[in-house]
């Protein structure tokens, strides 16, 4: 009994000091948000690199023509799969373990600079005018930048061609009155869906901010400290969105996996989506098929607008080699090394002059997701983006599905938002 | 006596002596020796346990009362203390009060169903069905062994709305049916149905287990005095069955109320959360980065467990006062002759 009672005593005055042990400082991670000079003259040591899928693959060998410029240098890449990415990462910043560089998805970058983990990305060695604004913008936390754009892709508009100019309407709308009539009038000439749009689920609010912008809302302030999501701009893009599932023009259910099928077959008129979708197409379609079909960039209501999506590089505070990290880094965002990239993985280059040579300046389909790319806008970077997406997903399925009212969904989302607040 | 035992180490006291005489006992070097030996081959499970055990069930428990988040990750202590903020947080959210009646509802039409279809599977495969017995084991067991993500494709094609092999079926009867996965009457229902025939298998094998411990004899007996097929089921096969119900009831109940893959492969959590679980909301929050809340929903969650459990055992469980309810079982069997 004594020692029951004894041990009892000892766990209470271990969690009692525990728990007043703990509180928060006042410093918070992105004040010291100063970057340190990078000293690039004399490289030396090993560099480890984790990168994802395709890329964590094919880096290892390109990383082979930096090595041979300098040669006192090793690369080291690990390839992470995308599913353990988050996670690995996040529980590396935890312990303190981590590598030099590690591709980042653009939508992890709030979490991870307000964990304090990235090296704020020195002003000196890497130009920000060089990259398009819209993927400089997906690195930037609280106003400071803690990575730098690696390759992007950006959302337009997939047209069959065939279709539209049976139904004799223009197959690149370039307002938003043009888009509901030409996917009114595909569904006239037999597609059974004018345009698909995604009705909510993970992943919704990709197709519907586009909108959003293109209206002319805004997610926040300019200082990134408040929620805009109940500003009539706002409303009029989710009521412009509704009216396409009201008026029976974009199914409410698609079933997973039938999209690129009913595209082929000419059920569906059209969707909006990333540049992966041309190999898709093909796969689905047979080789050419993507030849029938014409992209166009997403119509303008104020103004053009595209989402943006993508990875940057961040070098970690932390970084056991650190000058040469971001001499690694510096290198892969120098126009002709984002050119031979996209040559080897077919990577959209960070880089607006990469874009202007080769197979990106000669091809019709790549130069729509260029223009496309100068218009684009990427979510804010904040810790509790995912969540908030999250929201934006819920509301979006009620509003396409049950009819919400939007002004109604706006303001749910701006609640909801507020009250999770930005994690700044 | 002490005196002798003591010798060794310091001398105690005289007057404190009498009040320590039996610590002093527990200290010999016998017995000393041997708790030593006993701890030295208990430590192997003892570190296990505290280190991948305990520890984590701790830590989740200081989460769940500070205001930890993702950012807090490389110094977890510096934290502030909310007490039981979260935990109101949680009760408060509509999305968690929705996700509570979605379990709520798939535990309570899933598990007595699950339950009632395996034990008629078992009864069937024990009684009547002696050809292909061991074929039907098998296809019983199979979905219990075979992989979600590979089921769930399976699934998705079977419940399609237009050409899926369950509407064309009811095409057959002139019904035209439902979009399934889409629909928000009929997602739940459907991850149901999946969820009755994936966790089928275990409990027909326990059941099968079950019902070779029910005496042949009674039954014999019983038929001799008239009792048809179902009054021995009732009275005799199925108070024999209790503890296996308990055990089936216990397990299935905690299964199913962490239920989680089936929306998380099928339809995460749509549509219009009309499939969200606790346990889903809960990865989704962890997700976030909410590590507080997302402890504190776990809490609630084991809570509810734990709740499930004890009404399982009063409802199912055995009678301490001897064999009284079931003797009168057995009487009243009698009784009905």
């Amino acid at each position: 009994m004594r020692r029951t009672a004894r041990i009892s005593v000892a766990a209470l005055a271990v969690t009692t000091l525990a728990l007043t042990a703990c509180g928060r400082g006042d410093d918070t991670a992105t004040e010291d948000a100063t970057a340190a000079a990078v000293d690039t003259s004399e490289l030396s040591g090993n560099v480890t690199v984790w990168a994802m899928g395709t890329e964590g693959e094919a880096l290892g060998e390109f990383a082979e023509a930096f090595t041979e410029e300098n040669p006192d240098v090793t690369i080291d890449v690990t390839a992470v799969p995308w599913d353990a990415a988050h996670d690995k990462i996040a529980t590396a910043i935890a312990a303190d373990e981590v590598p030099d560089v590690s591709m980042i998805g653009t939508t992890w970058m709030g979490e991870f600079a307000t964990s304090g983990g990235l090296d704020p990305t020195p002003p000196d060695l890497i130009d920000e005018s060089t990259f398009f604004p819209g993927a400089w913008g997906s690195t930037e936390v609280g106003g400071t930048s803690y990575a730098v754009p690696w390759y992007v892709e950006t959302r337009v508009l997939y047209v069959d061609t065939a279709l539209a100019e049976q139904a004799g309407v223009s197959p690149t709308p370039a307002t938003w009155d043009d888009l509901l009539a030409t996917s009114k009038g595909m569904q006239t000439a037999g597609a059974q869906w004018g345009i698909s749009l995604q009705a909510g689920q993970t992943g919704a609010w990709q197709t519907f901010l586009p909108f959003a912008w293109q209206a002319g809302a805004e997610i926040m302030n300019s200082d990134q400290t408040e929620f805009t999501f109940d500003s009539p701009e706002f409303v009029k893009a989710l009521t412009f969105y509704q009216s396409f599932f009201n008026e029976g023009v974009a199914p409410k259910e698609l079933p997973e996996g039938t999209l690129e099928p009913d595209f082929v077959a000419g059920k569906i008129g059209a969707f909006q989506s990333g540049p992966w979708h041309i190999g898709i197409l093909d796969e689905t379609g047979g080789e050419g098929f993507v030849d029938t079909v014409t992209l166009a960039p997403l119509p303008a209501d104020e103004k053009q607008a595209s989402f943006i999506g993508g990875s940057n590089l961040a070098v970690f505070k932390s970084a056991e080699n650190r000058d040469a990290a971001w001499a690694f880094v510096q290198w892969l965002s120098e126009p002709e090394v984002q050119a031979d990239w996209y040559a080897q993985t077919s990577d959209l280059p960070a880089v607006q002059s990469a874009w202007e040579s080769g197979d990106l300046a000669s091809d019709e389909r790549l130069a729509v997701f260029g223009e496309q790319m100068t218009t684009a806008q990427a979510p804010p970077a904040i810790p509790t983006w995912e969540q908030i997406a999250n929201v934006i997903d819920t509301e979006l399925e009620k509003v396409c599905k049950t009819g919400m009212d939007p002004q109604e969904a706006a303001t749910a989302i701006q609640q909801q938002a507020e009250s999770i607040g930005t994690g700044l | 006596m002490s005196a002798t035992l003591t010798s060794g180490k310091g001398v105690r006291p005289p007057g404190t002596a009498d009040t320590a005489a039996p610590r002093v006992r527990r200290s010999s070097p016998l017995r000393r020796r041997r708790s030593i030996a006993a701890w030295g081959m208990a430590a192997p499970f003892m570190v296990l346990f505290l280190v991948f055990t305990a520890w984590p069930v701790l830590s989740s428990l200081f989460m769940s009362v500070t205001d930890i988040k993702s950012r807090d990750l490389q110094n977890p202590f510096a934290v502030d203390f909310v007490g039981l903020e979260n935990f109101s947080t949680v009760l408060s959210d509509p999305l968690f009060q929705k996700a509570a009646f979605n379990t709520l509802y798939f535990v309570v039409v899933g598990v007595p169903l699950t339950i009632l279809v395996a034990l008629a599977i078992a009864l069937a495969l024990n009684t009547g069905i002696t050809k292909l017995s061991g074929f039907f084991r098998v296809g019983y067991y199979m979905p219990v062994v075979t992989s979600i993500v590979a089921v769930a494709v399976v699934w998705r094609f079977l419940l399609q709305p237009e050409n899926g092999l369950i509407n064309e079926v009811l095409g057959w009867f002139g019904i035209q049916g439902p979009d399934w996965l889409g629909s928000t009457t009929w997602a739940m229902p459907s991850l149901i149905m999946m969820s009755v025939w994936r966790s089928l298998g275990t409990l027909v094998v326990i059941f099968l287990a079950g019902l070779q411990s029910v005496p042949k004899a009674l039954h014999e007996a019983s038929a001799l005095d008239g009792a048809n097929a179902w009054q021995r089921l009732r009275n005799i096969t199925l108070p024999t069955l209790r503890p296996t119900m308990l055990f089936a009831g216990v397990i299935t109940g905690i299964g199913f109320l962490q239920f989680f893959e089936e929306p998380f492969v099928m339809t995460q959590g749509g549509p219009l959360n009309s499939t969200l679980s606790v346990a889903y909301l809960i990865y989704n929050t962890f997700g976030f980065g909410n590590y507080g809340v997302a402890a504190a929903m776990s809490y609630v969650l084991f809570a509810a467990v734990v709740l499930l459990t004890v009404i399982n055992f009063k409802v199912l469980g055995e009678r301490d006062d001897a064999a009284g309810p079931r003797r009168r079982w057995f009487r009243r069997a009698g009784g009905a002759s």
